[in-house]
This record gives C-alpha cells, sequence and structure tokens, in this order.
C-alpha cells in the first residue's frame, strides 16, 4: 500500500503523520523536539516503522514532505520530496478537511500564525514578528511558573467568574502585571482566565492586525489545545472557533497532501534505517567573501551528505562526492 | 590642512557610481566595503537605539574604510524628502566623534549648488572637471539601472539557473574596475551583449510582484536579504520604480509629485515625508497594471512609511492582491525572511492562477 509521510519540525515539538491514497491519516505522532531536532526525527520515525511493522506490515512510503522551523534540516536528513514553508502547509491540511474555513489561527511553540482561505488556498498571512509574546513557550513558562501543569491550564481557567485585566503586549510586562495580581491576592484561576485574554487580544492587535477575518474559524497549532485560550478567542472575535481533529499535527498532514499530490516517479526517502544511523550538523563560516555565511555542513555516519546556508551558493554547489 | 581621503554612505549597486566621481576629481578615495552582518552590528552599537535602520548600516559601512586611512566622510542631506535623514550628517558627525574619530564630515544639502560648492572646495577642480566628473556618474549610473532592471527581467526566465546574476556581477565588477570615459561605451557594448545572450523563456507566463517601500531598502539587495533575487528565481517578475534616477527626476521636475497627489487624493490629502506618497501611488499603479503582489519594505523605525502603512493594508483588503511589509533592522534574521518570501510566493501564485481562471 502507496503511502506519504508529512514531518513538521517546530522548536517545541516534531510531529509525524503517515496518510494513504485517500487522505486517510494512519498514524500521527506528536513528539517534544527537547532541543534536538535531529534525534526527534530519528525517534519518530523508530516509533513509526514499530507501528507499521506491527499494524500493516505492506505499507510502503511513497513520498515524504517536510516543513517547520527545521524543514530543512529535516528534508536533507530523511531525504525529502519536498520541503514546504508552513502556511502553505497548514493552508492545505485545513483546506482538506474544512473546504470552507476562511480563516486559520495557528499558535505553536514559538511563532503564532494567521492564514485567510478564499476557495480552498491562501490568500493572506500573518506572521508574528520579532517578539513571540502569547506563543506556547510563554504559556508553558507560567504555567510551571504557577505550579500548574500546561495541560490543565485550560480547565482552571475556565473555572474563572471574574478574569483580572492583564497587559499582554509583552510578555516580560504581562509577567510582572501576573506577579503584582498574585501578590494583591488574587485567584490564580482569575490570573490564568485574564492572561489568555490578554494574549488573544495581543494575536488580534499585532499578527492578525489589517487581516479579514471571516467566519468559519479554525484553530490549530498546541496552544489550541488549551479550552481557555479558545474561549478567550471566542470572547474576544463573538464569533464560534472550531479546532478540528488532528489540529496539532496539521502542518504534517497539509505537507503529506502537498507530497501526495506533485508525486515523484521515485521518492528520495532514505529509509527507516536513518534513525539509527550517526547524524551530525557542523557549520563554519566561509571566510570567501565579507559576507561570512555560516554554512551548515550534514554529516550520515561521517558522510557529507548536504550543505546549505551560503548565500551565494559556493559551498551547497560543491560535489559532495569529491568533499 | 591634512590631505582629504574619502569615504562615504554605501548605497547599494549605485556605490560604483558614486566612487566614479571622486576618482575623476583627482580625489583619493576608499569605497565602502559592502554590508554585511557585521557592518551592520559594529554601527549599530555606537548608533542611537532608536534612530532609523539605514543610519546604523551607514555608520557601520564607514567604519572599515575609517580604519584604512579614510578622513573625509560625505554626506548627503535630505534625500528623502522631509524625513530623519535629514538630520543622518550631524548625528553621524556626533556619534563618530565621540567614538574617537578625527574626521572632516561633509554635510551637504541635494541641491546643485551646494553640491558643487562642496566637491569645489574639497577638490579645487575646475567647472569643466566637474561638469566632465558628473556627466561619467551619470553614464555610469544609468547602465547600473538599466541592467538591474534587464536582470530583473531575465532571471525567472533565465533557462541555465543562476546565469543572470552571474553576468550581473560580473558586469558591475568591470563598471567598478572602469577608469577612463572613454572606455565606457565599449564597455557597455559588451555588457549589454552578454546580457542579450542569456536564453530565456520569452513567452512564459510569469506572476508578477512590485516592489515599493523606502528608497534605501528597496534598492540595495545586501540590506534587504536580496529579495529582488531570491524571488526571481523562484520564478516571479519582479519589477520596482524606485532608483537614483526616479529621485533625481522627482528633485527636477515638482510636478511629478502634484500627479502622485492627485492620483493618491482618496487615501492621503498631505505629504507624509520621505515617499510615503510614492508608495501609495505604486501601489495603485501596479493593482491597476494587474500585478499578482506587493512587496512593502521599510527599514525600522522609518516614519513617513509606517505612517502610510495602514493605507497600503487598507487597498490590500479593498482590492485583494496579495500584500506582504517586511520591517527591517539589526535584529531580522534571514530563516524569518526566507519563510514569509516563500510563503508569499505561494499565495501570489494562487492569486495569479485564480486570476487566470476567471478570464
Amino acid at each position: 500500500m502507496k503511502c506519504y509521510l508529512g514531518i513538521d519540525v517546530g522548536s517545541i515539538s516534531t510531529k509525524l503523520v503517515l496518510i494513504d491514497t485517500n487522505n486517510q491519516v494512519l498514524f500521527p505522532l506528536y513528539l517534544r523536539t527537547a532541543g534536538n531536532p535531529i534525534g526527534a526525527i530519528q525517534g519518530g520515525l523508530r516509533e513509526l516503522n514499530n507501528k507499521i511493522k506491527n499494524h500493516n506490515p505492506d505499507i510502503e512510503i511513497a513520498g515524504v514532505g517536510t516543513t517547520g522551523s527545521a524543514r530543512y534540516l529535516a528534508g536533507v536528513i530523511t531525504g525529502a520530496d519536498l520541503i514546504k514553508n508552513e502556511i502553505t502547509a497548514h493552508a492545505k491540511g485545513v483546506c482538506s478537511f474544512f473546504p470552507d474555513a476562511r480563516t486559520v489561527i495557528e499558535i505553536g511553540g514559538q511563532d503564532s500564525k494567521i492564514i485567510i482561505l478564499e476557495n480552498g488556498v491562501a490568500v493572506d498571512f500573518g506572521l508574528n514578528l520579532i517578539c513571540s509574546a502569547g506563543t506556547g513557550a510563554f504559556l508553558d513558562a507560567q504555567a510551571h511558573r504557577l505550579g500548574i501543569p500546561v495541560e490543565q491550564f485550560g480547565e482552571i481557567a475556565l473555572k474563572s467568574k471574574a478574569p483580572t485585566t492583564i497587559g499582554a503586549r509583552c510578555t516580560v510586562f504581562s509577567e510582572s502585571d501576573m506577579i503584582h495580581k498574585q501578590q494583591v491576592g488574587h485567584l490564580t484561576e482569575d490570573i490564568v482566565a485574564g492572561l489568555c485574554q490578554g494574549l488573544a487580544r495581543n494575536y488580534l492587535n499585532n499578527v492578525a492586525k489589517g487581516k479579514n477575518i471571516q467566519p468559519p474559524i479554525v484553530f490549530l497549532g498546541g496552544v489550541s489545545e488549551n479550552i481557555g485560550m479558545r474561549k478567550a478567542f471566542e470572547e474576544a472575535l463573538g464569533q464560534r472557533i472550531t479546532v478540528p481533529p488532528y489540529n496539532t499535527v496539521m502542518g504534517a498532514l497539509g505537507v503529506a497532501l502537498l507530497v501526495k499530490e506533485n508525486p515523484s516517479p521515485k521518492t528520495k526517502f532514505l529509509g527507516f534505517e536513518i534513525s539509527d544511523k550517526d547524524i551530525r550538523c557542523t557549520s563554519f563560516q566561509c571566510q570567501g567573501c565579507p559576507n561570512r555565511c555560516e554554512v551548515i555542513e550534514a554529516r550520515i555516519e561521517g558522510k557529507i551528505v548536504a550543505r546549505w546556508g551560503d548565500r551565494c551558493g559556493k559551498w551547497s554547489n560543491l560535489n559532495l562526492e569529491k568533499a | 590642512m591634512k590631505k582629504p581621503i574619502i569615504t562615504f554612505a554605501r548605497w547599494g549597486n549605485y556605490t560604483i557610481a558614486f566612487k566614479t566621481i571622486f576618482e575623476q576629481l583627482g580625489l583619493e578615495v576608499i569605497p565602502p566595503e559592502k554590508t554585511t552582518s557585521q557592518t551592520i552590528a559594529e554601527g549599530a552599537k555606537i548608533a542611537p537605539e532608536m534612530y532609523c535602520f539605514p543610519l546604523k548600516v551607514t555608520l557601520g559601512n564607514y567604519l572599515p574604510a575609517l580604519k584604512k586611512g579614510a578622513n573625509t566622510i560625505f554626506m548627503v542631506q535630505n534625500v528623502g524628502g522631509s524625513c530623519r535623514q535629514r538630520y543622518y550628517g550631524a548625528i553621524q558627525e556626533k556619534v563618530l566623534k565621540e567614538a574617537g574619530h578625527d574626521i572632516n564630515f561633509l554635510d551637504f544639502r541635494a541641491t546643485p549648488k551646494d553640491i558643487y560648492s562642496m566637491i569645489k572646495k574639497i577638490s579645487g577642480a575646475s567647472l569643466l572637471q566637474v561638469l566632465k566628473a558628473g556627466r561619467f556618474f551619470f553614464k555610469k549610473l544609468h547602465l547600473i539601472e538599466k541592467i538591474e532592471k534587464l536582470a530583473q527581467f531575465c532571471r525567472p526566465r533565465e533557462i541555465e539557473k543562476g546565469i543572470t546574476d552571474k553576468i550581473l556581477q560580473e558586469s558591475l565588477l568591470k563598471l567598478d574596475e572602469l577608469k577612463k570615459e572613454k572606455d565606457f561605451q565599449e564597455l557597455k557594448k559588451e555588457i549589454l551583449k552578454r546580457f542579450s545572450g542569456i536564453k530565456i523563456e520569452k513567452n512564459k507566463d510569469l506572476p508578477k510582484v512590485g516592489l515599493i517601500g523606502e528608497i534605501y531598502t528597496v534598492c540595495d539587495p545586501t540590506i534587504n536579504f536580496e529579495v529582488e533575487r531570491k524571488l526571481g528565481l523562484e520564478g516571479i517578475g519582479v519589477y520596482r520604480e524606485m532608483d537614483i534616477t526616479y529621485h533625481i527626476k522627482k528633485l527636477i521636475f515638482p510636478w511629478k509629485d502634484w500627479i502622485i497627489q492627485r492620483k493618491i487624493n482618496p487615501y492621503l490629502k498631505s505629504t507624509v515625508g520621505g515617499h510615503g506618497r510614492d508608495a501609495i501611488y505604486e501601489m495603485l499603479h501596479y493593482i491597476k497594471e494587474d500585478f499578482d503582489g506587493i512587496i512593502h519594505l521599510l527599514p525600522f523605525g522609518c516614519m513617513p512609511e509606517v505612517t502610510i502603512r495602514p493605507i497600503l493594508e487598507k487597498i490590500h483588503l479593498e482590492s485583494g492582491i496579495p500584500f506582504l511589509s517586511i520591517s527591517l533592522d539589526e535584529q531580522t534574521a534571514e530563516a524569518g525572511i526566507d519563510t514569509r518570501l516563500e510563503a508569499f510566493t505561494d499565495v501570489v501564485r494562487n492569486y495569479h492562477q485564480y486570476k487566470s481562471s476567471k478570464l
């Protein structure tokens, strides 16, 4: 049976999705990147291989696509047929499930984005700029500081009857605001609910500024698991928000669909063996011109498989056999 | 007075033409080095933090030249109309002197009279010499702008990938080395011949993107992360109206501003400084020309461009044309720009397909 694999390597989590030719999701996988994308990809592939062996041994990988902030790295070490940015990947994933969706809110570990869809294609998008206020990493840190598991953050927020106001323009301010509220004696649930509202407001004022937000609205990414944030968005927008199935792995799903639609005659996939090989990345500064590009070198079992990061193409076009 | 050794602010490929003026007048000149992350970091270190980005970059450009022995800096005022660029000279002089550089800072206005008297004072050249140098400057400038436009045209259509950039870089290098005006015609012919020799797919249906925004960031590929090249290689036709000739024309013929004002009246009724009005005008113009996307480039803290950004966003919402605004400063990471450009390319292609399917 022919299957297509999508891999989304983000800052906090790594997602793998395997789909068949009928766009059915066979295995969704969600792992923590834990600062080691190579290890996370290898671990994910190993787990996937075990599942395939146990459930359906006649699965054959016919194409691999990668997305997320580590898409180039993931593409090089798995031998991807397609490397796509996360915006197009998410748009594709959403459109195959919700052809009528008009707005996609996606909040991940380090970034947050908005995608405006029309007739099943992305027509506009926005990404958070320099600041990552209101993303998963900040919620993680605050949950840790308040001593509540991040998974229960949303439920605690829902308990609140009178959320406090917390300024969320910048995480540094909102943290000091939170501490102030906590020292004044507000209930934890009120603070947590206030924080959710603040983050939703911040998102709408920054990332979604100047975008034409129309229903139906779909909410994706790790933060969409948080019911408190869902409610905050519903209140701020005055619209119902849908959180679809596979909400956390939508990027990987989208890129798998894209590979399926543009199949190459023979996949470049390097096989599941890659998960047991020694993969290392090193970088050096090219001294060739004043640009001083940082060139990244990926080695599998000591052999250089790819170089990238140079602007002029001097290193990435080098014949690797000779190197 | 010491013998002047001149350096000046770098501005993309046009630096070559500026260098020529000083050389022709027999002055010693150390041209500013290519802008790199190192230059930007060095400049930002000594510049006031909240000042706009080009001030930091140009400061960084002077530093290596000063190290090599330059002692005189040329800085033109008022290039972009009424914006903070006017105070660049005064601030840079103060900052550099505070950093312990013993320099002669020549700050002058962009009027022919001021430029002439300044050049006259420093070089002691005759009127004829100055005119000759000016003529050579314009010749080089026009050729640079012409081959930039040719490269924009050829890049997305080229059959052998990367050939256009190779020829562009080699041509610029040769132009930089050219010292005598009498050899110019021959070189021009050779360069244009090489460009016309590039094999291209003539009737390719390309999505078109217009580049608008602040003149310095739009024109200098080392500042804007080579937006033009990256889009071109992705098979997108890139156009921009901003260059030095455009700016000079506007200085000489004031009615250009009146025409622009008339066209943008529904959106903005007065000037906001810099090239704010021009950006709105260009965006409306590109929409009329059936373009498939607009990229707005601005340096962080650019007052005119920040002021008009909401207007551009409004035009984008009204017309539906894909729009991407990129604000550049020393913190900007190339990876972030690349992700946005890649996604934008997809959006532009979708829009282009959607439009052609409607026909």
